[in-house]
């Protein structure tokens, strides 16, 4: 792509995440939305394979149908209410309206058959933005409207989305349908807290950020798209497999990593507001993941595979490591002993 | 005057329905302006002429000859017409839905429908959406920055898509 427009579009994309996060007008927030849409149009499509435009138009789509219930869920507010304040959701149907729409921005059940395809028909930097930053912006405004929103409708969205997550998950190959459904579950996980603690809705959301950040990346450096490319690339630089092994068994959520500081907060919160079932269920169903995050785990550090290798090392190493991929994987891995000082700073 | 409002919003409808189900782009197209124009008709009776004529001349004006010159290049000799059975089929369920919903809502409510418009009080001082326009590069002048920011971005987004002739992202004929 001419490099102009490569920096216009990342820009844009900067600039349209900052208007959302920062906004206390609707339209504001709206503007936002679209320009983040608009301007990731031409990131997914880049490559010009038909799967990645077709991906595109997908994306676009939907987020454009999202955007709309956005805008139809403000104006029927303003048009009751008077005023165009994000916080001052007041209206029923608007409500209603803006859950649906934010759960079609980020992702949620029944809104997610876009998902998978989309990361599958991106590159693994591309999917990474999909995953990361453009759900930034409307897991920002969910935060904002989260006391007036259906508690009913988010719970059975979150508890469909960790389960139908897991499920779907089980029967991939390629890695970034998985990476999608992980995603989906994670939502799941960042949905079911919204109404009772907010900020544990956002700290699960920048700790997925950084593990499924370190994820892609790995990925991306050792250029891996599936299962079994996955099982020869430890020659490549074993210790990224190691680490890799490591992030991946984070984001299923296992105890001395990072990954189980959200889980526990979450279950903790959910016991505290007597929703003890929600709580057993949900974790439950993330044992659904826990089975291909294990599969993922086990065939990156596999050194046995079908076709053995004659030498430990692949015989040229040209894989220059990403120093921001040693940060993520640090923080990834190791920040569960710090939770007293995330829980008194969040 | 009501129940001409009332007309302009059927045929507002009608247009999206003409949009949903057309055979070809050519004959959605014919939609879209039964749509627009009804659109603008119904913005006219809530007093905002200036955002009506703005409306007709950006949307019809603009961006549905840029539409209509673009399709043409791409023409297909033989297009379905509007006699084709997929049209009938979504009018039909069109008028199914507008029935179920008339049963379910109580066929009896839904003819309590009542229209506001406005008389002609006179030109104030300032109409409001004339001040309105005004304020938008006044006090707006955030939003009317990022509202431009987001139409030029428009424009690089299509430009890339539509590069590269045959190897572009929309092959091109």
């Amino acid at each position: 792509m001419n490099p102009h427009a490569k920096l216009i579009f990342y820009m844009s994309l900067l600039l349209g995440t900052t208007i959302t996060i920062s906004s206390n007008h609707w339209m504001m927030a709206w503007t936002g939305l679209e320009i983040n849409t608009l301007a990731i149009i031409p990131l997914i499509s880049k490559s010009h394979h038909p799967r990645a435009i077709e991906a595109a138009i997908k994306y676009f789509l939907v987020q454009a149908a999202a955007s709309a219930l956005v805008l139809f869920s403000s104006t029927i507010n303003a048009w009751h209410t008077g005023q165009w304040d994000i916080t001052q959701l007041t209206h029923p149907t608007s409500c209603l309206l803006l859950t649906t729409a934010i759960a079609m921005k980020l992702g949620l059940v029944p809104f997610h058959f876009w998902f998978p395809e989309v990361l599958q028909g991106s590159t693994l930097t591309t999917a990474l933005l999909l995953s990361t930053m453009m759900k930034f912006p409307p897991i920002t405004i969910l935060f904002l409207t989260s006391h007036s929103l259906n508690p009913t409708l988010l719970t059975a969205m979150a508890i469909a989305s960790a389960g139908l997550g897991g499920w779907m998950g089980l029967n991939q190959t390629q890695i970034r349908k998985i990476l999608a459904f992980s995603s989906i579950s994670h939502l799941g996980w960042m949905t079911i807290i919204i109404i009772y603690s907010p900020k544990l809705t956002l700290l699960t959301f920048y700790l997925y950020s950084l593990m499924t950040a370190t994820v892609f990346l790995s990925l991306d450096t050792i250029k891996v798209l599936k299962l079994s490319t996955m099982m020869t690339s430890w020659t490549k630089t074993p210790m990224l497999n190691a680490t890799l092994m490591l992030a991946l068994l984070s984001l299923a959520g296992l105890p001395p990593l990072t990954g189980f500081l959200p889980k526990w907060l979450i279950i903790q919160e959910l016991t505290k507001q007597e929703m003890t079932a929600v709580a057993t269920i949900i974790a439950m169903l993330s044992l659904l993941g826990l089975f291909f995050y294990l599969r993922l785990a086990y065939y990156s550090t596999i050194t046995l595979p079908p076709n053995s290798t004659n030498h430990m090392k692949q015989w040229h190493t040209n894989k220059s490591t990403n120093p921001l991929l040693a940060i993520l994987a640090s923080l990834s891995i190791s920040l569960l002993p710090l939770s007293p000082m995330i829980l008194a700073t969040i | 005057m009501t129940y001409f409002i009332l007309l302009l919003g059927l045929c507002f409808v009608l247009g999206g329905l003409a949009v949903a189900s057309n055979p070809s782009p050519y004959y959605g197209v014919v939609g879209l302006v039964l749509a627009s124009v009804a659109g603008c008709g119904w913005l006219l009776s809530l007093g905002v002429s200036f955002v009506s004529l703005v409306l007709f001349m950006v949307y019809l004006g603009g961006m549905l000859v840029v539409f209509v010159y673009s399709v043409s290049l791409a023409a297909d000799p033989f297009p379905e017409a509007w006699g084709d059975w997929r049209v009938v089929g979504y009018g039909a369920s069109f008028v199914l839905v507008v029935v179920v919903g008339m049963i379910v809502g109580g066929l009896v409510e839904c003819w309590k429908i009542g229209v506001v418009t406005v008389d002609s009080v006179g030109m104030f001082s300032v109409r409001l959406d004339f001040s309105g326009v005004a304020m938008f590069y006044s006090y707006g002048v955030g939003m009317f920055l990022v509202a431009g920011w987001g139409l030029l971005l428009t424009l690089f987004v299509v430009l890339e898509l539509v590069r590269g002739l045959s190897r572009g992202a929309i092959r091109a004929v």
